[in-house]
């Protein structure tokens, strides 16, 4: 290990670990991203490394375990350097298979490979599965090529070359200048201008200044900043020592929550090779600049991630808002300048001085420019990390990139933005993706979930959903926050119970309009979203389930009721008794029937009935008949 | 002195079980026949100072004594006799049977009471049990017994042993059929503060084992604070390290916190309450956290928590009462392409059935030795 003097160590570092890299034609990527590690992805890679070792091929093959690859429905992803041949749920005894085909021999596990349903053709690369090829992978491209372990990788991928190249060849005006340029909005979900931040922490006097990364990605729903810490934190670093440098700061946070064990140990782990290699503080790479980064773990609150409460937190307070009347990049953290800036928005920063302002402009709208990150997720086939260009439709994200709805199901909305954003309906499908078009149809950016919903979500439980999240995360420090979630939790449970009344509708609007503007920060402000956007878009829910007092999407549990069709289970194969947890399924003669009165309705007899029969019904409650009383014996009367 | 004859002439029997004294000679007399029909060896002494002497010569188990007599009272003979001869047993005898004469007489010693007239089956039995005393105290005295008293005293630590061994002669003291109110009350009050003792001694043992391990755990904490140079802003990433290390922060660990590192103890109770990672109760050794992120939701992460619920036999939120498992929802665990999913300590589940939920509690369960119910 060598410790880097100079801008030009840098460049000297890469090009040694390329030609050490370079002996090897052949490397083993294995995704141990946490999606991929519950599918295995650990045991997977120990056995491919010892199927190397016992076959002596350690001078030729090499494996590397990267951070999340994007496609984690899919999981565990392994991809065959230089091919790019890329399988799919590959198991441990593929692995001798894998490397006799595609690392000895010229062909390919066809069983693993991507299946493309509408060609019936296998899909060898990853760059031609639909899933990546109508994305543009900017940051997530170096998780592929990237251990998290080792800064040699990410150097070896251009890592700490525009660290080297600002420090030569740029002021920190001219960072900030070119940041400014590029026009770079805050990727945490308001979009505010990065470059104008900055540029008020480095105007502002006062000394020290802090930057910070907010890693509390409390939304839920979204886990790219997780990805991106967990796969490729050197990139998010260096974000932030460029930004340090451009605005002035000798101090840094990168605040994780806790419920990411695995980010924290590799954003730590970072920060250690970091100083290491002298990337980290006093002096860095002989420029005479100095910095150093502690790692805040969050403690799970979703306020936090708010830019006030997280710094309440890093001061060791309870992470409660407070008014913004002064911006935080005036006064923030223990009043001084500080500047706040989303995992991912840190994680830009390299590439656009990199490779400038013009080319991060070239991609995106008039408004909002480069790539962003979603977290596909929900009922959609392909589900994962995909990144796109800002002005992408929400159709081609949805339908190309995720391959639309599973099971034939009917598409019925996005929601985007998280607890603060709302749903988009069909009808917003073409909608362009940007900052100020998803405000516009009342949704927001957010830090980036894409919850796809079917003809199966109820839009109400949706509601219901959000607002308990909130109602249970509001820190309770002003009023409106407080009890307005309280009454809408209130009214919402008792609609999706069944018991709505008359006017519950205009109630919730008006407590919504009611709270955005008497609300103290954000949260508070954008709670009503996903109850109002649920309303504007889909107010015939709320009537069915107010009026008929019915559940259209059949979620609502006070509002259904499973049954067996005796005629439909013609082998009584008890699949659905055996997976029924509370054992409310008895046989009854040859079929099964459900005992309504044990029934938590989970739903397990539901999916385990085969399809073949489809013999559980669910079925509104009212439907239901109740088990025929027992009859009593009358005394036959004779005339 | 005053003496009679009556009890010198006759050869005194040795050795004596009995020295009746008393200055009436119809009660000495039929005591005297009494006893040697109930088989016992008596001498009787006329006044309060001949029966001492006639006791410190002869060594009797047993000395009867009335209380009122012209002279030397009874109480009197008492009192010398706790002193001059503490092996004997005495009792008492006396025609006025007042409460007050009792409880005195009782004070200085007397084993038992008899109010005259008795009869003379009561008689015997008062006797029977006080050589039966008599035979304890005496074997007290032996060498042997005398240095075990000794190696007793020398060794405080065996406290414990003395109060079992003085509970071991309650018990034989009632085995003895004592059935005089009063002793019986002293006795069952001796016994209950014995008891009490004993009981304190090992709940002072307990205490002591829990002082230790407050005392490391306290350590511990300070160890966790030092990596945190007793920063006050770091109180968060503390308590988080507390939780992690103990699976709850307890409370004496909040106070040694608060005056570490300078912060309210109400300050520390905030942020506990504030933020979901803290709980104020121990929870289960393993954590069950099954996801309700909006991902988890669609795909129907309430049907599941039901599922898993049923299965774990215990509610979001509750520890089972083995301390095993604790049962919590989580908001998003940022591994919505598994939706939904469970994560039981390190590891991650998609959607797993009731019988995968029950195998993998029961490995878990085994590892602890537990047998799990079915």
């Amino acid at each position: 290990m060598q410790r880097l003097r100079t801008p030009a160590d840098v460049a000297a570092l890469k090009k040694r670990v390329l030609l050490e890299r370079g002996a090897k034609p052949f490397w083993v990527t294995v995704c141990t991203g946490t999606g991929c590690c519950a599918y295995g992805a650990e045991g997977l890679a120990d056995c491919f490394q010892k199927e190397i070792e016992e076959r002596g091929l350690g001078h030729t093959v090499g494996l590397r375990r990267t951070g999340c690859h994007g496609f984690c429905e899919r999981g565990p992803l392994v991809v065959i350097q230089p091919k790019g041949i890329c399988y799919l749920g590959a198991k441990e005894k593929d692995v001798p298979l894998i490397l006799d085909k595609s690392v000895l021999g010229n062909g390919a596990v066809e069983s693993l490979l991507y299946l493309d349903e509408q060609t019936g053709k296998r899909v060898r690369r990853a760059e031609d599965i639909p899933f990546y090829k109508y994305q543009k992978r900017i940051l997530l491209e170096n998780n592929v090529l990237v251990d998290a372990a080792s800064i040699l990788d990410y150097v070896a991928v251009d890592g700490y070359s525009a660290l080297a190249k600002a420090l030569t060849e740029m002021s920190p005006e001219a960072v900030l200048d070119e940041v400014k340029k590029a026009d770079l909005r805050g990727r945490g979900g308001a979009g505010f201008p990065a470059g104008v931040k900055w540029e008020t922490t480095r105007r502002v006097p006062g000394i020290p200044k802090y930057v910070v990364v907010n890693g509390d990605e409390g939304d839920p729903g979204a886990y790219m900043d997780r990805s991106l810490l967990e796969g490729n934190p050197h990139s998010v670093l260096e974000g932030l020592i460029l930004g340090a440098y451009a605005i002035g700061a000798s101090q840094g946070y990168i605040y994780v929550r806790q419920e990411y064990p695995m980010a924290c140990k590799h954003a730590q782990r970072a920060l250690e090779q970091a100083r290491e290699y002298g990337l980290l503080g006093k002096d860095i790479l002989g420029s005479g600049f100095s910095f150093d980064v502690k790692i805040h773990r969050g403690a799970g609150a979703f306020v936090s991630g708010e830019s006030t409460a997280l710094m309440n937190a890093i001061e060791g307070h309870v992470g409660e808002p407070r008014p913004k009347y002064i911006h935080t990049s005036e006064k923030g953290l223990w009043g001084k300048p500080t500047c706040l800036n989303n995992v991912e928005t840190w994680a830009n920063v390299p590439f656009i001085i990199n490779r400038g302002a013009d080319w991060f402009r070239s991609m995106g709208t008039r408004s909002s420019k480069g790539t962003k990150i979603f977290s596909l997720v929900g009922r959609v086939k392909n589900s994962g990390l995909v990144e796109v260009p800002m002005g992408i439709t929400l159709r081609d994200i949805v339908f190309k990139i995720g391959g639309g709805v599973p099971k034939g199901k009917k598409f019925k909305a996005v929601q985007t933005g998280g607890p603060s954003g709302g749903v988009l309906p069909e009808s917003l499908l073409d909608l362009p993706v940007d900052f100020d078009k998803l405000d516009e149809a009342g949704s927001m950016m957010g830090s980036g979930g894409m919850i796809v919903m079917d003809e199966d979500t109820c839009m109400v439980d949706t509601a219901r959903y959000y607002v308990n999240f909130l109602a249970h995360e509001s820190c309770g420090k002003c009023v409106p926050c407080r009890e307005g979630l309280r009454q809408m939790l209130n009214i919402l449970d008792r609609i999706t119970a069944g018991e709505g009344r008359e006017g519950d509708i205009e109630l919730l609007e008006e407590l919504s309009e009611f709270m955005e503007m008497a609300s103290l920060c954000a949260l508070g402000r954008t709670a009503p979203n996903p109850v109002r956007s649920t309303i504007r878009y889909f107010r015939e829910e709320y009537e069915a389930h107010i009026h008929e007092k019915r559940c259209p999407a059949g979620v609502c549990a006070a509002l259904i009721a499973y049954e067996i069709d005796p005629e439909k289970c013609t082998s009584a194969c008890g699949a659905c008794a055996r997976a029924c947890a509370v054992d409310a399924i008895q046989k009854i003669d040859d079929t099964y029937a459900i005992v309504q009165e044990k029934c938590i309705k989970c739903g397990s007899c539901y999916t385990a009935c085969p399809d073949k029969f489809q013999a559980v019904l669910k079925l509104p409650a009212s439907a239901v008949l109740r088990p025929t009383p027992i009859p009593v014996p009358q005394m036959e009367t004779r005339v | 002195m005053e003496t009679t004859n009556t009890t010198t002439e006759q050869p005194i029997p040795l050795p004596l079980d009995v020295v009746v004294i008393d200055d009436e000679e119809t009660f000495t007399e039929g005591c005297r026949q009494t006893l040697e029909i109930g088989g016992y060896r008596s001498a009787v002494a006329r006044s309060g100072h001949q029966g001492l002497d006639l006791v410190q010569a002869t060594h009797p188990s047993v000395v009867l004594v009335d209380l009122k007599m012209p002279g030397m009272s009874g109480l009197e003979v008492l009192t010398h006799l706790a002193t001059a001869a503490p092996l004997v047993v005495p009792i008492v005898v006396t025609g006025h049977g007042t409460v007050d004469s009792a409880v005195e007489s009782m004070k200085v010693g007397a084993f038992d009471l008899l109010t005259k007239p008795f009869e003379p089956e009561k008689l015997l039995e008062s006797v029977r049990r006080g050589i039966s005393l008599s035979v304890l105290r005496k074997a007290a005295t032996e060498p042997a017994a005398q240095q075990e008293v000794e190696a007793v005293r020398a060794a405080p630590q065996t406290k414990n042993d003395v109060v079992l061994q003085g509970l071991g002669m309650l018990g034989e003291a009632y085995s003895l059929g004592l059935d005089k109110r009063e002793v019986l009350d002293e006795l069952s009050y001796l016994e209950s503060e014995a008891k009490y003792h004993a009981q304190s001694l090992g709940q002072i043992k307990k205490k002591e084992r829990a002082i230790l391990d407050i005392r490391n755990e306290l350590l511990e904490a300070d160890s966790i604070m030092e990596k945190y140079d007793f920063q006050k802003s770091a109180l968060i990433q503390v308590l988080l390290d507390v939780q992690e290390k103990f699976h709850w922060i307890p409370r004496h660990i909040i106070h040694w916190i608060s005056a570490r590192l300078n912060v309210t103890a109400a300050e520390i109770h905030t942020i506990v309450n504030f933020y979901e990672a803290f709980s104020l109760e121990p929870r289960g050794k393993h954590c069950v956290q099954v996801c309700t992120g909006t991902a988890c939701h669609v795909r129907g992460a309430q049907e599941m928590l039901l599922r898993v619920s049923a299965v774990l036999g215990i509610e979001p939120g509750q520890t089972d009462c083995q301390q095993q498992f604790t049962l919590e929802t989580v908001h998003c665990l940022g591994c919505c392409a598994l939706a939904p999913v469970v994560q039981i300590d390190k590891d991650y589940f998609h959607q797993p059935s009731k019988n995968r939920l029950a195998r993998i509690v029961k490995s878990l369960n085994q590892e602890e030795g537990i047998t799990c119910r079915d």
